[in-house]
């Protein structure tokens, strides 16, 4: 594994992966700035730029998209009061008091320091985690697959927004479009209804970009209203952060980025409740607690370096078991399998230095969202004037383009259409489309294991389950006491902080 | 009908009928669904059948859509569909005209004139009323999107002028 990850730095350093995590850190941290269009958004509309790069460009990329827009959500947080991203409403509680206090350009510069330290902190222990929970993941056989596979869909379904039920109920309906198309196991036809189009399946893109993009393009359109803010009100003002400043924050962007961390590696959880428990954790072990929410510094490093803490160890369950953690990852999920790299225990085998040089690569990238973010922070202040009325049809544009170039089909575009309305539709009735894009990407898995389980055992399931493979026998134990577990954790933090997913 | 009847039963009641329904309809259509092997290979090994799964799922469904439905009369949510004003429906409605005719559009006149009817109408209808910006934004940023994917992903977009999709996808759209 360590020849792996000396060859994956030789492999990363790459003036042509720089340039391609640039221009996807610019373009996340130009979404993210923009209020009601979100990191997911953002992801899905690129994701199809990812299918047709070298493995190298394509997904150092989205990762570059992926930290851009979690940290541009915190610059109209900060100088407007308007969260650019879920992930930055905690941003909200201090970074408008500060902007007040005419010291805006210190709030955005202490959450630019805060993003990318804690990001870095979290990169790190990410690459140093991921080898050996790789080799263990590697011992692993079908059933094991297939039984941590099942405990997975059913915790992402079960921390996912909304009711429990009704999380369930969307896995199942992704775990039956995934069965359109082929059997994974004899390729036989199924459920293709007599449609050429969907023989080898419901093709990935335009079902991502439909369920993740269009519903937010639709909730934008609700309202006409253009952008009503004045380019006088984002004018970064005030003098500049000192190094005694972000000193006096360094114990608090550790604590959050621990926090941050933590919470990255638990399926489900994500970015938002991360920043509210680095601002609450920063609040209490605080001498001065009274002066958060009046605009303290602590409080935008405590909850930028939380939620951009996130973003690393997400990665730890997708390439190692192939569980994407979030709706984030799953467009991730995307763009490996895009490239013929199917995430899972195999993957840290056949292509380790692969895997490792997009690691060292999103470790890098740190510093480049270090540079990019500073030179920009003006002119992402100004983004959040640029009218509704062109971003919505342009992004259209981008999300029909990017499920045409797939397979040039325009059934295809249908396709893109139905997903909107369905994930539009979902949405509004409070059905969260993350468990069913899981339940589709990893339904063949599921059931290509849980065959091969089948075959194994002979016929004699339960015996071989209980005496020869006592790991799955645990697993599928312990999942129903996972699930009420993290239940009952995602209600509690959900009503603890008031948000949703 | 009763009051406390009235105020339960609501759009996660009608959800879970629709979950139930389709779950029995997935299972009576499985076995016209899923194509037959044409030979048995390893004989007297034990295999996962190609219908298994599937049933599997549809049960799934039909059950928890039982448990969605005597849940739903609990569940306090709000119908967000249902309480869209008139404003957010005309402009979704809109929205989908024009996707359904941007398809034929990118399709038969190429990416890029498509692409710029689209965007100045959208544009126009969602507040826009500089129409010389409007126009300039329209043709130029499809043309920049069109050579990017050309050039740097390599990858087709349909192209202007009117080449030969009109004559090979009519039959598709």
């Amino acid at each position: 594994m360590f020849e792996s990850f000396i060859e994956g730095i030789g492999l990363a350093l790459r003036w042509d992966t720089m340039i391609y995590i640039s221009g996807g850190l610019f373009l996340g941290m130009f979404v993210g700035a923009l209020p009601g269009f979100t990191t997911l958004m953002a992801m899905a509309i690129l994701l199809p730029i990812s299918f047709f790069l070298d493995p190298l460009l394509g997904i150092p990329f989205l990762i570059g998209v992926y930290k851009g827009g979690i940290y541009g959500g915190s610059i109209p947080a900060i100088l407007i009061s308007m969260p650019g991203t879920g992930a930055a409403v905690a941003t909200t509680f201090d970074g408008p008091s500060l902007t007040k206090k005419g010291q805006g350009r210190k709030a955005l510069e202490m959450a630019l320091f805060s993003s990318v330290s804690g990001d870095l902190s979290s990169d790190i222990i990410t690459i140093a985690l991921i080898g050996p929970i790789a080799a263990v993941a590697l011992l692993l056989g079908p059933p094991e697959l297939a039984a941590i596979l099942l405990l997975a869909l059913i915790v992402i379904s079960a921390t996912s927004s909304g009711v429990f039920v009704k999380g369930l109920l969307m896995l199942v309906v992704g775990l039956f479009f995934g069965m359109i198309g082929q059997d994974p196991i004899g390729a036989l036809s199924r459920f293709s209804m007599g449609i050429p189009q969907i023989e080898a399946g419901i093709p990935l893109l335009p079902m991502l970009i439909g369920v993740f993009a269009l519903p937010e393009i639709f909730t934008n359109i609700e309202k006409k209203a253009s952008s009503l803010i004045k380019a006088e009100d984002l004018k970064v003002s005030g003098a500049r952060l000192t190094w005694t400043e972000f000193k006096s924050c360094i114990r608090t962007i550790a604590r959050s980025t621990v926090i941050g961390t933590s919470i990255g590696m638990i399926p489900g959880v994500g970015q938002v409740v991360a920043a509210f428990m680095g601002y609450a954790a920063a609040k209490s072990a605080s001498t001065h607690p009274e002066t958060f929410g009046e605009g303290e510094l602590e409080g935008v490093a405590a909850a930028e370096a939380a939620n951009n803490a996130v973003n690393g160890p997400t990665l730890v369950p997708l390439l190692t078991l192939g569980i994407p953690g979030d709706n984030l990852t799953v467009i991730l999920v995307g763009a490996f399998i895009a490239q013929g790299m199917r995430p899972g225990p195999q993957l840290m085998e056949e292509q380790g230095s692969l895997v490792f040089a997009i690691l060292v690569a999103m470790a890098l990238a740190n510093i480049l969202f270090l540079g990019i973010g500073y030179l920009c922070i003006p002119f992402f202040a100004r983004v959040v004037t640029i009218r509704k009325s062109f971003l919505l049809p342009l992004t259209l544009v981008f999300a029909f383009a990017g499920s045409w170039v797939f397979r040039a089909q325009p059934f295809d575009l249908a396709v893109l259409v139905f997903f909107g309305a369905f994930g539009y539709i979902a949405k509004k009735l409070h059905f969260d489309v993350t468990p069913m894009a899981m339940g589709f990407i990893l339904g063949p898995t599921l059931e290509y294991s849980f065959g091969q389980s089948i075959t194994l055992s002979n016929g004699e399931l339960f015996g071989y389950m209980l005496f020869e493979r006592p790991i799955t026998a645990v697993i599928l134990t312990l999942t129903p006491i996972v699930t009420f577990l993290m239940w009952r954790r995602s209600n509690r933090l959900r009503k603890q902080f008031g948000t949703e997913g | 009908m009763d009051r406390s009847f009235r105020t339960q039963f609501n759009f996660n009641t009608i959800s879970a009928f629709i979950f139930i329904v389709l779950g029995i309809f997935l299972y009576v259509i499985i076995p016209s669904q899923i194509d037959k092997p044409l030979i048995q290979l390893a004989v007297g090994q034990f295999n996962l059948s190609p219908e298994l799964f599937p049933q599997i799922i549809a049960i799934c469904m039909v059950v928890l859509g039982f448990w969605f439905l005597y849940k739903s009369f609990s569940i306090d949510q709000v119908n967000e569909l249902k309480n869209l004003d008139k404003e957010a429906i005309t402009n979704v409605i809109v929205t989908l005209v024009m996707m359904a005719i941007y398809v034929p559009l990118m399709v038969n006149l190429g990416f890029v004139v498509g692409s710029a009817i689209m965007i100045l109408s959208m544009s126009t209808y969602f507040g826009n009323r500089n129409y010389i910006f409007g126009a300039l934004i329209s043709i130029f940023l499809p043309m920049l999107v069109f050579v990017t994917f050309r050039r740097v992903l390599l990858v087709e977009l349909p192209p202007f002028p009117i080449d030969i999709y009109p004559l090979t996808n009519w039959s598709l759209i």
